[in-house]
């Protein structure tokens, strides 16, 4: 925050009083659109609802902070109308060319509405500021220059209720713990979506013009134009429902209700909003107007839904031959096999799947099912500048973890944060989510697929080819965020138009050089005896809904790239069904670059083939035969002192079991379900690992499977499984032989876990969790033998360490640690007994952190704290990467910290004989998700250990080649030719770039207001005569302004809006023919 | 609080379960009795299979095995017709080709018919827009709302596929 800026706080209103004073009735008010998103939807957002609940406990505060400042060296230059960029440029040009030695540029910008004309240009000027502003001023077209503000805009729940003991306690923990919300799939629409987006508000944002429809902006039109409109494609929305007449859609094929309300109506509009933006033919236009829609009612008006609604609605759709599906829907379970099969069973039978990828995001680890599926394509949200919306969900599946590495998803963003589409019952309305980014791919799809003459050739994967292979990247955005980038319509229809059945992969190259778009990958070199870097291709195979890999995949070295200091093994889908598959690349350094540092090169080979389904010839094949480029930075192998090993393999989460979130305020979300991955929740801790210069690699398999004479440190964070004992005698010797280990712990109470029970209503049974947020007794088993174990006691509280300040989020403490050992202890809260008794007790000298040498001749350090909340991403309140940087000072270097071991705070070790160790809760289900027990009679038991996982290096068959210096603009579909599909010469019409005054957002529903397209038909009749009619205007007006501008050169009154527009229209004509550009 | 809850679900899932013939459902389905050796040009297929097919004549084969008009070559070694391999005595296979070339079997006519007038509310949608036999069992043999426990989980996984009246066996988790 700057020192020149303004602040204020206030309610609502006063934020919105602000705004409409700040903006003066001058500017554009970008914001009011926006704003009235949340008003207008019945959809509580999260927040709220939590609010809600919590409502009769403490009083809920909605608190704004409002804040601008200015910006340095940066100037709004006003114009007297619209102008174009050169024609702006021209004037500041002209205006400058008087005063001496100025240094000026014009600022980009670079959003949808660059193209068209502006009333406004953001201008740096650094020198000799103030006569170059005067002479601006004085510019005949020039109407004013102010000085740039950058508006900071947040809205913050603030709870000013009274801390403590607050009259509700006795309902609190049961009534929200027994919310199933989380659990079931939920439609996917935020009414508040531009909360989460205000923080990215800036001023070019608000000055912007305003882009309408969504339709338009991604120029439909010029599809519309070609005469396809969606005509003849079968588009199933699955929602919340359709109201019969809705004025906004011509052709609705059917309705049907799979749910326990008698009724076919939406009582939310999330299902018409969806179904507008994919057909609706009036007022904020859907891409296909003239498509079958199907309407499957499959959410009740309360968000309620089952899977086995979803199943019977399914069957349906396959039976009706539906073309396309829209999921606005989605949930964390991908483990619901039913769910799942049903999904894939749908695309075998050639439905095109386009689902949202979901709303937790920022947050990695947070992507949906079914948009999370290969034959799916997912859809991830960005806002009209084209950044990634916050609560878009990313980061990569978790599905193959812990042995394996998750896939690239979204597939692909598009609009979806303040998107216009179908009100309830008639007009528009705007909503945020990626519920509404999906409708938007929906749409387009449709749209698509009704262009193509061939429709055989359109299935789920040449439909998912053509969109990724067409769409646009976004800069500074990695992979796991945006997928292949954001959705071009007309590329796509380009691409489409010309494809031929094939393979291909997605990502299409693997570069682990390129940042950020291949982080993490690009986050950290590779080096020799690393655990070997898994990237999890998908194979995307247009030629049919099943496939086979042809032999083996080839890996071809780069011999004057040194390929050959690289090993590659590949695995992969025995069968590609329905219509994909993976390939799974481990890369690895070979011995002979183990000191070796640099950039190593070569490709994947894979040759796909599919039953060719019009060969006469019985038995014919289809094959593709795809070029995987890997492009990896060597590096020699770090110091052991530098390596950490992350344990991933004891990390369990939901689904399948109850693993119930590590911060127990946390009610909302009661499930630990992100991964548990340092490229998941504990992204931010991985990155400061790597800022810190430590490397750090991912253990997915037992404690038995690696060497850890390469490793400092040991990691176990937040562990729920179990453990095998030859793995407990493992650990012993290696730390025995100086690995260190770092152990960071949670909750473990059984009766706390009793009472977070809860009845899940979309599985219909009530859940017990399986551990507690760690599960301690496995822990304890581990560390035992030197003295250690946690306790089941339950803490919480904000205390000081070391000067940082910490919050204890639902951790345990320590039980017993040898009495050599340092032990910090700290003051807290109980939070067991709170939970279970709803009484408040502090609890001094809780010991929560441990640091202990273990005897033997170049042993190793073992650091034990007692909650990993403060390096989990989820939930986090405060980070204690300091802490952790300490524990590794210790751990690797044997560096003790004298801020810890100086402290007030250190005690002497306990041990615990007083009280007995925690016991596993009677009668838990773990064994059902653990890697390690078996179910057996009494209590479960251990497997035998597995073997450890064997890659088999493929055999180089190295080349003598070189590879292109450009891997991501290699062709990524073959004999798809840009150039080739040409536009035809189409007139585009432009979204509307009226600036709005305040008060006048009402006017943007009135059906009969002057909109360009409201329905393709007319506007070819209606805009020439605008235009015509128009250019008169214009032109009258500024000879009259012309004139009185050289007399008169300041003259305020209200701007002729329409006219202006129109004007632009016309200076358009001269390129009317131009081709788009793609 | 939990009991008014547990009896809504209850009440809630009954809806979609096979239920009594008060309101029979009015389906209009022309089965082709006996002549299932009849020549046709083109096929009708059950198109999703990762391996095998069935035809609308229920013959099941390989996908290698599909002719270009959609029906299995009959002379191929991997097709037969009206195979009930990997069914159970209930009506529910283990593989979905195979429910279809069963239920494809012109004796199965009256379980179908017996199924169809008492199939419930929830099904109604979809039998009413079944038009012939091979519609009707590439409907029936479908996973649906009848082939799960606690909604995320199948009945019986080995055997979820059902053209008979009963829904799978209820295993245990």
């Amino acid at each position: 925050m700057g020192n020149d800026q303004k602040r204020t706080a206030g309610t609502m209103i006063v934020r919105l009083c602000l705004l409409v004073a700040f903006l003066g009735g001058r500017l554009p008010v970008v914001g009011t659109e926006e704003d009235n998103g949340p008003f207008s939807t019945p959809f509580p957002s999260p927040l709220n609802a939590d609010a809600l609940l919590s409502s009769n406990c403490s009083q809920l505060t909605l608190k704004l902070d409002f804040s601008t400042k200015v910006v340095k060296h940066e100037y709004i230059v006003a114009f007297n109308g619209y102008f174009t960029a050169k024609a702006r440029s021209d004037f500041i040009s002209s205006a400058l060319r008087d005063v001496d030695a100025v240094n000026w540029r014009i600022i980009r910008r670079d959003n949808p509405a660059s193209d068209y004309p502006s009333d406004f240009e953001v201008v740096e000027i650094r020198q000799d500021t103030r006569s170059s502003l005067l002479t601006l001023q004085d510019h005949p077209y020039i109407k004013r220059v102010t000085p740039q503000r950058m508006v900071l805009r947040s809205l913050k729940l603030t709870d000013s209720g009274t801390d403590g003991a607050s009259p509700c306690n006795d309902t609190r923990w049961v009534q929200k713990w027994q919310s199933s919300r989380p659990l079931r799939r939920t439609s996917l629409s935020l009414g508040s979506g531009f909360w989460h987006a205000t923080g990215r508000h800036s001023s070019r944002r608000l000055l912007r013009a305003i882009p309408r429809h969504v339709a338009q902006i991604l120029q439909a039109d010029v599809l519309w134009q070609m005469g396809y409109t969606g005509s003849g494609v079968k588009v199933a929305v699955f929602d919340t429902g359709l109201s019969e007449k809705h004025p906004h859609f011509k052709n609705v094929k059917e309705r049907t209700n799979w749910t326990n309300e008698k009724t076919l109506d939406d009582g939310l509009g999330h299902g018409t909003f969806v179904a507008g933006v994919i057909a609706s033919m009036r007022e904020c236009q859907g891409f296909a107007p003239d498509s079958e829609l199907h309407i499957f009612r499959v959410f009740t008006n309360n968000q309620v839904s089952y899977t086995s609604w979803f199943l019977d609605a399914f069957n349906y759709a396959i039976l009706k031959k539906i073309d396309v599906l829209n999921l606005s829907i989605g949930g964390p379970d991908f483990m619901d096999h039913p769910f799942v099969d049903k999904v894939w069973e749908l695309t075998a039978n050639k439905v095109i799947m386009v689902s949202a990828i979901g709303n937790d995001g920022p947050l990695y680890g947070t992507l949906n099912n079914p948009a999370d599926q290969m034959d799916v394509i997912g859809v991830g949200g960005i806002d009209f500048e084209d950044n990634i919306a916050r609560f878009s969900s990313r980061g990569m599946t978790t599905w193959e973890l812990p042995g394996g590495y998750g896939r690239v998803k979204p597939d692909i963003v598009t609009y979806g944060s303040g998107v216009r589409g179908s009100g309830l019952k008639e007009g528009c309305r705007s909503l945020s989510g990626t519920s509404v980014a999906s409708p938007v791919v929906a749409g387009a799809v449709t749209l698509l697929a009704s262009t193509v003459l061939n429709r055989e050739l359109v299935n789920p994967a040449s439909m998912k080819q053509a969109l990724i292979a067409s769409a646009r990247r976004l800069p500074g955005v990695n992979m796991f965020e945006q997928g292949h980038g954001k959705l071009d319509l007309l590329r796509a229809y380009q691409v489409l138009n010309s494809y031929k059945p094939q393979a291909s992969l997605s990502p299409s190259y693997i570069d682990l050089t390129e940042c950020p778009y291949m982080w993490p990958y690009c986050s950290q070199p590779i080096y020799y005896g690393g655990m070997p870097t898994i990237v999890n291709v998908t194979i995307l195979n247009g030629m049919g809904v099943t496939g086979r890999i042809v032999d083996k995949p080839i890996w071809q070295p780069y011999l004057p790239q040194n390929g050959d200091y690289v090993d590659v093994a590949v695995s992969y889908s025995p069968v590609l069904w329905p219509w994909s598959g993976y390939l799974a690349v481990s890369i690895s350094v070979a011995k002979k670059a183990a000191s070796w540092e640099g950039i190593a090169q070569g490709h994947v080979m894979v040759t796909v083939a599919s039953p060719a389904e019009n060969d006469s010839a019985i038995g014919g094949e289809m094959t593709s035969t795809v070029k995987l480029p890997v492009k990896v930075k060597i590096v020699p192998t770090p110091p052991r002192s530098k390596r950490i090993l992350w344990d991933q393999y004891h990390n369990l989460r939901y689904p399948p079991g109850y693993f119930p979130r590590d911060n127990l305020r946390m009610k909302n979300d009661p499930l630990d379900w992100n991964g548990d991955h340092i490229h998941t929740n504990f992204r931010d801790m991985y990155q400061h690992l790597r800022s810190m210069g430590y490397f750090v690699e991912v253990l997915g398999a037992p404690i038995t499977c690696f060497d850890a004479s390469q490793y400092g440190t040991l990691l176990m964070v937040d562990s729920e499984e179990e453990y095998f004992p030859e793995e407990i005698t493992k650990l012993r010797r290696d730390i025995d032989n100086g690995l260190s280990l770092i152990v960071f712990s949670d909750w473990y109470n059984t009766s706390v876990m009793r009472k977070v029970k809860f009845y899940d209503e979309n599985t219909r049974q009530w859940w017990m969790p399986d551990t507690g947020g760690a599960n301690v007794p496995a822990l304890n088993d581990l560390i035992s033998v030197w003295g250690m174990a946690f306790s089941d006691g339950l803490y919480e509280g904000d205390f000081t360490m070391a000067d940082h300040d910490m919050y204890y989020a639902s951790g345990c403490s320590i039980a017993r640690f040898p009495e050599d050992g340092i032990v910090i202890a700290q003051t807290l809260k109980d939070q067991g007994l709170e939970v279970l008794k709803q009484e408040t007790a502090v609890v001094e000298n809780v010991p929560v952190l441990g640091l202990y040498q273990t005897p033997s001749e170049g042993g190793g350090r073992i650091a034990l704290y007692g909650d990993s909340n403060c390096i989990d991403d989820s939930h986090r309140q405060k980070d204690c990467f300091w802490l952790l940087d300490a524990l590794l000072q210790y751990t690797s270097y044997s560096m003790t910290p004298p801020s810890l071991t100086h402290s007030k705070n250190r005690v002497v070790p306990p041990t615990g004989t007083d009280k007995p160790l925690p016991q596993r809760l009677e009668g838990n289900h773990l064994y059902r998700y653990s890697k390690v027990l078996e179910a057996h009679l009494g209590d479960p038991k251990p497997r035998p250990l597995p073997a450890c996982p064997h890659l088999s290096w493929a055999k180089p068959q190295p080349l003598n080649e070189t590879a292109p210096s450009n891997l991501w603009k290699h062709q990524k579909l073959l004999s798809v030719d840009m150039d080739k599909v040409v536009l035809p010469s189409v007139r585009l019409y432009r979204p509307q770039v009226r600036p709005l005054s305040p008060g006048e957002s009402e006017a943007w529903d009135i059906p009969g207001g002057i909109m360009p397209g409201r329905y393709n038909q007319e506007v070819g009749q209606t805009i020439p005569m605008f235009a015509f009619l128009g250019a008169m205007v214009v032109l009258s007006f500024f000879v009259v302004q012309l004139t009185k501008a050289k007399s008169k050169p300041k003259r305020r009154k209200p701007r002729v809006k329409r006219p202006l527009y129109l004007q632009q229209q016309q200076q358009q004509t001269p390129h009317s023919g131009k081709t788009p550009t793609v | 609080m939990y009991y008014v809850q547990e009896e809504r679900t209850i009440r809630d899932r009954t809806l979609l379960e096979v239920r009594g013939s008060d309101h029979p459902i009015q389906w209009k389905i022309k089965f082709l009795l006996g002549n299932s050796s009849r020549q046709i040009s083109q096929c009708r297929n059950s198109i999703q299979g990762k391996r095998l097919l069935t035809d609308e004549l229920g013959y099941v084969c390989e996908r290698k095995d599909l002719l270009v008009n959609g029906c299995c070559n009959v002379n191929a070694p991997s097709s037969s017709q009206h195979v009930c391999k990997s069914c159970l005595a209930n009506g529910c296979c283990r593989i979905y080709e195979y429910c279809v070339s069963c239920c494809l079997q012109p004796d199965k006519q009256p379980v179908l018919e017996h199924f169809l007038n008492r199939a419930a509310e929830g099904f109604q949608n979809l039998f009413t827009a079944v038009e012939d036999h091979f519609e009707l069992c590439l409907a029936k043999c479908r996973t649906s709302s009848q082939s799960v426990q606690h909604e995320n989980t199948y009945r019986n996984p080995q055997a979820k596929y059902c053209y008979g009246e009963s829904p799978p066996e209820l295993l245990p988790i």
